[in-house]
């Protein structure tokens, strides 16, 4: 670690034990202190390669080997399009045969190797798959939200769990004091041997923790495998979500009395000959939804209704 | 006649419209939260009926109309010039909700909103009259997760075989390909379109097919249902204001809904048809398996509610609005944002 080293200002960890080596997209290292320097504009070019770079992209150098970073960084830009999923595929093949094709590209990117003709390759790829990549990346956003979920869920319970425990805690040592304070006073007003009731109270008290650790410890254990206890009350919370409503059934609604006969329905109107009686539709009336039914049906309705109605 | 002026106490300024004022209001006699409607004298031509024509039609339907799924009149008085409507009161709007990004709406959610909506439209096209301006806007909700479809001011009867109606109704955003092709002729299939469209709009969150003018709303629907030709549309050429388009293929609704699932792709498909004789009617639609799937709809009280029931409705205009008027207002120039 200690042979880490500015490429620049030549500063080394030994010398500067805070130096921290920060990496951009093209893989070439910095100092902290040189980037606040080169880049005090917010961009610049990298001192090696001159490539263009901005500085809100560096960060911390977390592998010694800066070509490590290098790839993560490239890794990271390539799977932002590259994100199609096994069930994307109809066979392992071609599944195999996709990771190898992301593989080719991290290593040209990463070696330099025609890097103008993968690039070439990637948009060539995004322009294809547009609507598959949109679709995995919001598929993608989604299954991060329900994780982080699950992730402030254990949280909480991590949290609930601590509190129980220093509750405890606190309560054992209250326990103590008090034990302590009553020794003492039986010590002082007793008649007995001072011996024998240290004894008794030590035996006693080894009973007691006997007793308490036993209900304890389930209890602890109950919240160290919290991950999947959590997890089981994770679904326990969705539960309220999906409601239980009796399911839907169709009701026809509620035709008021029409103090008449019933006017036949539009399939007899159809095959009942009611149609030979009114003006068919031609077709652009039908093409725009009209149709000589309705108007039929209609006029049955108001012809029949109201026919049994006496004065 | 006691003093109807008296009878309502006005709480609340809730919203104006272009024809109408809108109030919330206290019922002194039966101490009901209602919202009266003040209908704008408006200019003489339009009043040249006597009233404004939208004012009368929802008069004239609403108080022969009784049901759960729709907005209830409950009672019209006149003060000097002026005519007022008194509905129920409803705390939202559909649009309102789906534009909360603070609301979540569970597929629960999203089939109890089509089924009360789906269950009036039933019934008024059961009693021949097309609502002809389906948005969800207005579909009105209570705090009891109550659906009630409201602003009857485009509403007509249908089904008479020689009267000619206009194709200028629905919101754009929601106006079937048959009107925009400038159908005189037509029936449900206009307000199915309209309820095809609010269901993608619940999915989506955003507006499904948001064109700027007649035209690129026709090109909208054609690049994402395909260019119809006479086949699969006959008589299509003979609208009034047929255009002929450039032929987009069809795109696959799965693609454009992927969280859906098969039985609501199913009734998606079937609601926006692009040949109206192929659109389901409403009892169609309720029967279809969408809606006797699990999951079973949301109870009332289970539907999400904005969390500032309280001051909804302000004066500020909603952001569909500001939209519209930017496109029809013509350009103003923007000032470039960095």
């Amino acid at each position: 670690m200690d042979d880490q080293a500015c490429p620049r200002c030549k500063t080394t960890k030994y010398r500067n034990p805070s130096l921290k080596l920060m990496v951009n997209v093209c893989g070439h290292a910095l100092c902290e202190n040189c980037v606040d320097l080169l880049f005090l504009k917010g961009s610049g070019s990298c001192p090696d390669c001159n490539v263009p770079l901005r500085r809100s992209n560096f960060r911390v150098q977390l592998f010694e080997d800066s070509m490590v970073e290098k790839e993560i960084d490239i890794r990271k830009r390539v799977l932002k399009d590259y994100n199609k999923k096994e069930e994307d595929f109809a066979t392992l093949r071609e599944y195999n045969d996709y990771l190898e094709e992301i593989e080719t590209i991290v290593y040209n990117l990463c070696n330099n190797i025609d890097i103008v003709g993968t690039n070439k390759r990637i948009e060539q790829y995004k322009k294809d798959n547009k609507e598959i990549i949109m679709k995995n990346k919001a598929k993608i956003g989604r299954e991060e939200l329900e994780l982080e979920e699950i992730l402030e869920i254990e949280k909480q319970m991590e949290d609930l769990r601590r509190a129980e425990i220093s509750r405890l805690e606190q309560e054992a040592k209250k326990q103590k004091i008090r034990e302590k304070e009553a020794l003492i006073d039986e010590l002082m007003f007793a008649e007995g041997d001072a011996k024998d009731i240290l004894n008794t109270f030590a035996q006693s008290i080894a009973k007691k923790e006997e007793v308490d650790v036993v209900p304890i410890v389930p209890k602890v254990t109950q919240f160290s495998t919290g991950v999947k206890f959590s997890r089981g009350s994770g679904s326990q919370h969705n539960v309220p979500v999906i409601e239980e409503g009796p399911l839907y059934k169709y009701e026809a609604p509620i035709i008021p009395d029409r103090c008449g006969p019933d006017p036949p329905s539009i399939q007899n109107i159809i095959n009942g000959g009611y149609l030979h009686h009114v003006r068919a539709e031609n077709e652009t009336e039908k093409a725009g939804g009209y149709s000589s039914t309705l108007p039929c049906l209609r006029a049955l309705q108001d012809a029949m209704a109201g026919l049994y109605h006496a004065s | 006649m006691n003093e109807p002026t008296l009878r309502y106490e006005k709480i609340d300024f809730l919203g104006e419209g272009q024809f109408a004022t809108v109030y919330k209001a206290r019922d002194v006699k039966t101490d009901k939260i209602v919202a009266v409607k003040k209908i704008k004298i408006g200019s003489r031509l339009e009043a040249q009926d006597g009233i404004n024509r939208t004012a009368l039609r929802e008069i004239k339907l609403l108080q022969e109309l009784e049901h759960i799924n729709l907005i209830g009149l409950l009672d019209v008085f006149g003060q000097k010039s002026n005519v007022s409507l008194v509905f129920d009161f409803m705390d939202t709007d559909l649009e309102i909700i789906v534009k909360d990004s603070n609301i979540v709406l569970t597929p629960a959610n999203v089939k109890a909103y089509m089924i009360m909506t789906l269950k009036g439209l039933e019934y008024l096209h059961q009693n021949w009259i097309l609502h002809r301006d389906l948005k969800p806007n207005n579909l009105l909700i209570n705090r009891e997760g109550i659906l009630k479809i409201g602003d009857f001011g485009l509403a007509k009867a249908f089904g008479s075989p020689t009267r000619i109606n206009t194709h200028q109704v629905v919101t754009r955003w929601y106006r079937s390909p048959e009107l925009l092709f400038g159908a005189r002729q037509y029936g449900t299939g206009v307000d199915m379109w309209a309820v095809g469209c609010i269901l993608a709009e619940l999915l989506l969150r955003v507006p499904f097919l948001p064109g700027e003018s007649d035209l690129d709303q026709l090109s909208r629907i054609f690049q994402v249902f395909g260019t119809p030709t006479e086949e699969n549309w006959p008589g299509m050429k003979g609208l009034t204001d047929y255009v002929q388009f450039k032929l987009f293929p069809p795109q696959q609704l799965r693609h454009i809904f992927s969280a859906a699932s098969d039985d609501l792709l199913q009734l998606l498909e079937s609601l926006l048809a692009l040949y109206p004789p192929n659109r389901c009617d409403c009892t169609q639609a309720l029967q279809m398996p969408y809606f006797s799937n699990k999951p079973a709809p949301s109870v009332g009280s289970k539907l999400p509610m904005p969390s500032n029931i309280s001051k909804i409705e302000t004066e500020k205009p909603s952001l569909k609005r500001k939209l519209l008027d930017n496109i029809d207002g013509g350009s103003l120039a923007k000032r470039l944002q960095f």
